[in-house]
């Protein structure tokens, strides 16, 4: 059949399937309530096109009818098909599928992407139960694929105690401890209520809870958002300072079964909140699906909840969250084009500004009305702030009265339940939290108990003003350990000491686990792009204090025992080892904390990553006190807004732009200037050079997309309680989404640098320095997948120097690539005045951007994953130390959002559990020596993993390292579960 | 001076003595086990191997062999009554896939490579382990590699069979050794020498001195027992190994359970196996590694 007739038959198709939609929701009531919002019919269309033009077709509603057109002008959001092969797919395809197609580049969509995703509700709508069925399908898929990989039989009985070392020496900052540092003799088998709730964390299933965005929805509709009801224009702080005191004030206040401290994020026992402020309409489509979804399933919703978020919720936030509203401003810039293809960037702009640490150790000395007086003293003392400021701290004030709202309410709860409490020890607990939750956080903290109270309130507190992305706790135990001393100082008797310890090891095990109460929003393409991950809360431990010296205390080692027991993802677990301060003691004890876990704490060498921050000019005693965000960003503890993973940017993408002389094939897509066919590349530093200029035009494109972002939620959600927490904020008057927070940058985590130091090197050795191979045989080998090439593929392979091999050469255009990188980053200034930092991590998006990758001269095949963080290739060396030497030889200057640096080991059965924490603790220690930045040991083995895959059951509590965060092993997609198996696996 | 060939040097290795190490392999042993687990290391001279799992088929190399030596029916592919070892084929393999068992190098290049680790050995009380083949093969040679490392402050282990010229080793090699490997694998002399080749008399008086001298030349000894079902490991065998080494004064001893993971190398070098290892293909069981311990616990030597 010729193209012509086969595009015609395509477009009477689309019209008739449409039409059918048409129908069928403008005739059937029930679905035609669909439609039907709170505050009238939703009135959009959709259009639908191929790249040659043969389709064209749109479905529009307006007034709850449904009508097609045979055009496309004038709709909301179209989509754009690749060819009309893909048209028959999207009508079959699970939702997920249909996503899919949207990253691979076979569709694009242009316009609102929230009525994309009411449209696919509206599909899922008419085809639910065929949905369901190819859902469970692929379900059924999965377990058969993972049947292959392993015949090993689980074995039975509970497992083995773990083994636990006893410290041989204590630290100068340990005070209570001295016994045993290392509190060996304590096990997860020791603490009942925490493995309960270990269990239910690894078996529970998580549930959307609208109680926020109910809430604020409610505010909103009755007060207005972008005008006041009489007309005015809301200052966007003074509204959100509003809106957050009414949601705090309506909380429910609940105590979690058991629990040691009040307060939970959501109503539901695993709760998943939702933030259509941000990007939580992207979860549309799945509402009546999501209990179905192969990864990371939620429970159902009910009618009543689904009612709420279709009718309600989301369609007042169809044009109020920061994609939409960049999207309306700047009239779809084509930055913002580059973003939603999914395959050169990923804007966490667009999910949240939250990963920043805020000034703990203020709310505890002051406690909530301290910090209210603070705000007042300073309107007050400024005879001259002008309105704006005045009346942005009197929004804070607006804040800090919801949060001790909530926090009465809280304590009242607490209360009353312990009134009614019958079980004596339980009753006693629940007078604890009453006790502490009256005083503290609304008053500064005398113990222990209100200390870790106020710390979780405020937790909750910050997580219901902005998105669960990222947000960080900082130096935990450096900020709790005066509390801990003061304790065990009033108690003499070696008992009572003892069962204290026991007691805030419980507490702050309950403290982890409550951290575990929230889970973001994932929708199912988030399953594809970042697998696994919860809202990476990160800890961080040890380091010096702000004064230079020994940070390591007491509760240093508390949190250690406490991340040992429980061996979850979440909170995300960071040491700083600082080896010129910190002793042995403590290194070791991190390396056995890392292999009884198989993959946290990471590891950072302290005096590297402050080297690395050199050109910020940190005051020294702030940068002493930095602590790590989010997976392993270094952030000003307190005084920071360092958004430090606004974007994931590919190296890769501007890397084949180079190759195809501007054009990204996958994209299909001339977005880059013409910068050379390969006969134009006399030497290897021309080619070098277009690279460079590829990357700067991405680089520029993502900073400019995250400048609008960035003003989207200074309109749409400024931050005033997080504000005051952030040195800076109170004394300008300014919210930290404008500048306000005395230090400012945007991180970003750059993508795929072995995969590009790789092909770089194979580029110079064959083709420049021994002349092999012209650059166009190489760049059309890389064309076709190195289809009939394999002899130039083997060739790379075997004599191409990677990086990580011990390769000098391999090391200077590693530092090369990353300099360029940082400089160029650096050389933009974002919205609030603060430089761009270049980080080398990835989540999972090593995985992403490599599936929507062509081939390299790296040798590496099309859509296979690129290399996480800055790890080398699996197969550049045989030798963990050559890995080791060549990532020691990045500068750390052009690494000032830091790395992760992946290391997987498989400690030797014949090994007793010391010898492998030695040799672990060898390696770290070696690194650090040689100035490498920071690592994270995977002490797991393929075997394990792949007998994860055939029984996941049974290892639902695998914990492996992803790049910088963690996650269960059996809840990632497969890609990434084999990426993890094929990394390179150095046996100890 | 007689120079070895060297095999491989293997980087970070942590089974081969204390701490973080690197194991250098050299070519050729006196002894002839036939478990050998290092096969390509038995024979002195460059050998040529080919590994059918990286071969992907180009043919390339047939064009670079004057001795129509390659050929895809062979079950070993490489003829070597035909090939003569010109090494072309190697050369132009883009796989990797035939490579050169054994190549000559100098103390300074090994020494360079090694040293490249020196911080990891440092750190984790590890060093450079010297093997084989049989490391003392070239005993001056060894030797001056060894004194090379020393005066480089890096820690030395030997491993090795106990077959060699003890004065020579007490001249060149042992002053500058922090420890010894040393195998004990059969008592009976007469099944020593079915099994391995060689009578065993000189192994065992060799050990007993090293024993003795151990103190002299500042290192520390371990002798090692590999257990190969029903050669190595049956009672008798390990009771008479226990016992010699109760008369020379051991207090500790390793057990080296069996593997059979060296079967496949042998397609590699093309060599054909005798019927008699058929039964060597499985693991060692749990069990029969406990019984031998026993066997050396009984008589007060730790394992």
């Amino acid at each position: 059949m010729n193209p012509k007739t086969t595009g015609m038959i395509a477009n009477s198709l689309a019209n008739i399937v449409l039409k059918f939609m048409a129908a069928y929701f403008s005739n059937v009531k029930s679905k035609q309530a669909y439609l039907k919002t709170v505050d009238g019919w939703m009135d959009f269309a959709i259009g639908l096109t191929t790249e040659d033009g043969a389709v064209k077709q749109s479905i529009r509603f307006k007034n709850g009818k449904g009508s097609v057109k045979g055009s496309i002008d004038n709709v909301d959001t179209l989509l754009t098909l690749q060819d009309t092969s893909v048209l028959a797919q999207l009508a079959t395809l699970p939702p997920n599928e249909v996503l899919n197609l949207m990253l691979k580049n076979k569709m694009s969509s242009s316009g609102s992407m929230a009525y994309l995703e009411f449209f696919n509700l509206l599909l899922s709508v008419m085809m639910k139960d065929k949905q369901i069925k190819q859902m469970k399908a692929q379900k059924a898929e999965r377990e058969a694929f993972g049947k292959t990989m392993s015949d090993e039989k689980v074995p039975e009985g509970p497992r083995p105690r773990k083994q636990f070392l006893k410290a041989s020496e204590v630290d100068a900052g340990v005070h209570c401890l001295q016994d045993d540092p290392y509190l060996s003799t304590y096990a997860i088998e020791d603490f009942p209520r925490l493995r309960e709730y270990l269990n239910y964390h690894h078996t529970g299933t998580p549930e959307v809870c609208t109680e926020r965005a109910a809430l604020l929805t409610d505010f909103f509709r009755a007060n207005g958002f972008e005008t006041k009801n009489d007309g005015t224009p809301w200052i966007p702080e003074v509204r959100q300072g509003k809106a957050f005191r009414y949601l705090m004030e309506n909380r429910k206040p609940i105590i979690r079964k058991g629990n040691l401290i009040a307060g939970t994020t959501t109503t539901k026992t695993v709760g998943v909140p939702i933030y259509p402020d941000a990007i939580g309409i992207i979860f549309w489509g799945e509402l009546l699906t999501v209990q179905d979804r192969m990864l990371n399933a939620y429970g159902p919703l009910s009618d009543e909840e689904i009612y709420k978020i279709n009718n309600d919720i989301f369609p007042y936030w169809v044009h109020r969250n920061f994609r939409e509203y960049v999207r309306e401003k700047y009239d779809e810039p084509v930055c913002q084009q580059l973003d939603e293809r999914w395959a050169a960037i990923f804007m966490w702009k667009n999910v949240a500004l939250s990963h920043t640490i805020l000034d703990y150790p203020k709310l505890l000395k002051k406690g909530l009305s301290g910090i209210i007086d603070e705000i007042k003293q300073e309107l007050i003392d400024d005879t001259e702030a002008p309105q704006s400021k005045v009346d942005f701290l009197n929004s804070m004030i607006d804040c800090y009265e919801g949060v001790i709202a909530y926090a009465r309410n809280l304590a009242a709860q607490a209360q009353k339940e312990a009134d009614a409490e019958t079980n004596p020890a339980r009753k006693a607990e629940l007078q604890v939290i009453a006790d502490a939750v009256k005083h503290s956080p609304e008053f500064p903290a005398r113990n222990l108990d209100e200390a870790v109270n106020a710390v979780w309130i405020h937790w909750v507190s910050v997580h219901m003003e902005s998105t669960n992305a990222g947000f960080s706790l900082g130096r935990m135990d450096q900020w709790l350990q005066p509390y801990f001393e003061a304790d065990m100082a009033k108690l003499t008797d070696k008992a009572e000491r003892d069962a204290y310890i026991k007691h805030a090891l419980e507490l702050i095990g309950c403290f982890y686990i409550n951290c575990q109460d929230h889970l973001p929003l994932t929708p199912d393409i988030g399953n594809y792009l970042f697998g696994g991950s919860s809202s990476d809360q990160a800890i961080t431990l040890g380091g010096i204090t702000p004064d230079g010296e020994d940070a390591v205390n007491d509760m240093t080692y508390v949190f250690l025992k406490v991340t040992e027991m429980l061996s979850m993802r979440d909170p995300n677990i960071n040491a700083r080892y600082n080896s010129e301060k910190n002793s042995m003691t403590y290194l070791k004890r991190l390396c056995e904390v890392n292999v009884n876990t198989t993959s946290t704490p990471s590891i950072h060498n302290d005096t590297v990553v402050m080297a690395s921050l050199k050109e910020h000019h940190y005051d020294q005693r702030d940068l002493n006190d930095w602590s790590a965000t989010g997976c392993v960003e270094p952030t000003i503890s307190g005084k920071h807004l360092g958004h430090t993973n606004c974007m994931m940017f590919s190296m890769v993408a501007p890397f084949e732009m180079a190759m195809f002389n501007g054009y990204h094939p996958l994209m299909r897509w001339q977005l880059g200037p013409k910068t050379g066919e390969p006969e134009d590349f006399k030497s290897f530093d021309d080619f070098f050079k277009a690279y460079t200029v590829q990357l700067g035009l991405m680089a520029d494109l993502a900073c400019e997309y995250n400048n609008y972002l960035g003003e989207a939620h200074a309109v749409i959600r400024p931050t005033p309680l997080m504000s005051a927490m952030l040195d800076g904020c109170i004394k300008k008057g300014i919210d930290c989404t404008k500048g306000g927070a005395k230090y400012n940058s945007s991180g970003t985590a750059c993508i795929g640098l072995a995969d590009v130091v790789d092909s770089l090197m194979a580029i110079k050795t064959l083709v420049f320095d021994k002349q092999v191979y012209t650059l166009r045989e190489m760049f059309d080998a890389v064309k076709n997948n190195f289809e009939g090439q394999e002899v130039m593929r083997q060739r790379i392979l075997t004599e191409v120097p990677r990086f990580g091999s011990d390769s000098d050469e391999a090391v200077t255009v590693a530092n090369r690539v990353t300099k360029f990188t940082r400089d160029h980053f650096w050389s933009h200034l974002n919205y609030r005045g603060g430089h761009y930092t270049t980080g080398w991590w990835s989540m999972s998006n090593h995985v992403a951007f490599g599936t929507l990758a062509g081939a390299l001269p790296s040798g590496r095949l099309a859509s296979l994953p690129f290399t996480p963080g800055l790890t080398p290739e699996a197969n550049a060396s045989k030798s963990l130390l050559d890995n080791i030497k060549d990532v020691t030889k990045l500068d750390p200057e052009n690494m000032n959002n830091n790395i992760a640096f992946n290391v997987k080991v498989n400690p030797s059965p014949k090994d007793s559990h010391e010898q492998t924490v030695d040799q672990l603790c060898s390696y770290a220690k070696a690194y650090s020596s040689l100035g490498g930045m920071q690592m994270q040991f995977n002490v797991v083995s393929s075997e394990t993993m792949r007998a994860a895959m055939a029984n996941p059951d049974a290892y639902r509590d695998l914990m492996v390292r992803i790049s910088g965060y963690n996650a269960y092993f059996v809840t990632l997609n497969k890609e990434l579960q084999l990426e993890l198996i094929r990394r390179a696996d150095f046996g100890m | 001076m007689k120079t070895p060939l060297v095999l491989e040097i293997k980087c970070n290795s942590l089974d081969d003595g204390p701490g973080i190490r690197s194991v250098v392999f050299f070519k050729g042993c006196p002894l002839s086990c036939i478990w050998c687990h290092n096969p390509e290391s038995k024979r002195v001279p460059t050998e040529i191997s080919f590994d059918e799992q990286s071969c992907i088929g180009c043919g390339t190399c047939t064009k670079f062999c004057t001795q129509g030596a390659l050929n895809i029916q062979n079950r070993y592919y490489i003829d070597r009554e035909k090939c003569n070892l010109c090494f072309k084929c190697v050369e132009h393999c883009p796989a990797k896939a035939i490579t050169r068992v054994g190549v000559e190098m100098t103390h300074e290049e090994i020494l360079k490579k090694v040293l490249a680790d020196k911080p990891f050995y440092d750190i984790s009380g590890g060093g450079v382990t010297l093997s084989g083949g049989e490391a003392t093969l070239c005993t001056e040679w060894v030797g001056r590699l060894a004194q090379m490392l020393h005066e480089n402050g890096v820690k030395v282990l030997v491993e090795t069979c106990g077959f060699f010229n003890y004065e020579l080793a007490a001249e060149h090699l042992l002053p500058y050794v922090d420890g010894i490997f040393c195998d004990i694998k059969i008592y009976d002399r007469e099944k020593h020498k079915k099994y391995c080749g060689v009578y065993n008399d000189r192994i065992l008086e060799n050990f007993r001195r090293m024993y003795d001298d151990r103190e002299k030349y500042g290192y520390s000894i371990m002798p090692r027992v590999p257990l190969i079902p029903d050669i190595t490991d049956t009672d008798e065998n390990l009771t008479a190994i226990a016992e010699y080494m109760q008369l020379v004064g051991v207090e500790k001893t390793d057990l080296l359970p069996y593997n059979p993971t060296w079967y496949s190398k042998n397609d590699k070098l093309g060599v054909q196996l005798s019927g008699e290892l058929e039964k060597l293909t499985g693991w060692q069981s749990k069990e029969k590694t406990e019984h031998a311990r026993q066997i050396f616990l009984s008589r007060n030597i730790k394992c």
